[in-house]
């Protein structure tokens, strides 16, 4: 079975690195609230507020902490690179395996979601919001590895 | 659909290892295809029986609910 987006299996063990990195360093940041001052640069900021209430604007220069900017992307770039390479043994049945896994993660995600939109108000949405970032791609990964454990275990 | 995958390897004495090398799968797939779990594409389906030189359909038959 060819797969035209997947990437070569080498990455793998990269992908790993960064997205297990990517979502501890986010927890951290997480459980600090967003408190940090490191890393802090002028980035262009294509679309954005002055402050929580303030004027919207375009193509602005700000200065910002990029630390939570590099937590996100290697969660994000971290995922992709272990859903999306190749097994060592790439066929048919590891392709159904991944299929089904991506699907089972988006359909579990949003029953999660609308639990979250039911029961989640005010700012503490903005949590949720943020999770949601990452959950689909985490749900996927762990669904693909399990779904592949339990063919590694079914063998007599 | 059910199969004879596992008889005929134990005809030639092969283990599903020897089998997934052959054809080139994974040992994994070979397992979930003899135990009904994975239905195989008609490709590798075909790829099977040319190894144990047989027609497909004496390897692979439908089932009722097929």
């Amino acid at each position: 079975m060819k797969a035209s987006y997947l990437i070569p299996h080498k990455y793998k063990l990269l992908g790993w690195i960064l997205f297990v990195i990517g979502i501890i360093s986010g927890l951290i940041i997480f459980i600090g609230e967003y408190d940090y001052d490191i890393l802090k640069i002028k980035v262009l900021s294509v679309y954005g507020r002055d402050g929580l209430f303030g004027t919207k604007g375009f193509f602005k220069i700000i200065e910002n902490s990029i630390l939570d900017e590099i937590v996100a992307l290697c969660i994000i770039a971290g995922g992709l690179l272990v859903g999306f390479s190749k097994e060592r043994i790439e066929d048919e049945f590891i392709y159904k395996l991944r299929k089904d896994s991506l699907v089972w993660a988006i359909i579990f995600n949003y029953v999660v979601l609308i639990f979250a939109v039911l029961f989640v108000y005010n700012f503490s949405f903005f949590d949720v919001l943020v999770f949601n970032m990452f959950t689909p791609l985490l749900f996927f990964v762990i669904r693909f590895n399990f779904l592949k454990l339990k063919s590694r275990n079914d063998e007599e | 659909m059910k199969n004879r995958i596992k008889v005929e390897r134990a005809e030639l004495d092969m283990t599903q290892a020897d089998l997934a090398d052959k054809i080139g799968v994974s040992r994994q797939s070979i397992n979930a295809i003899e135990k009904g779990k994975f239905v195989p594409s008609a490709v590798l389906a075909l790829k099977i029986a040319r190894l144990f030189k047989k027609p497909v359909e004496d390897i692979f038959s439908l089932e009722d609910q097929d």
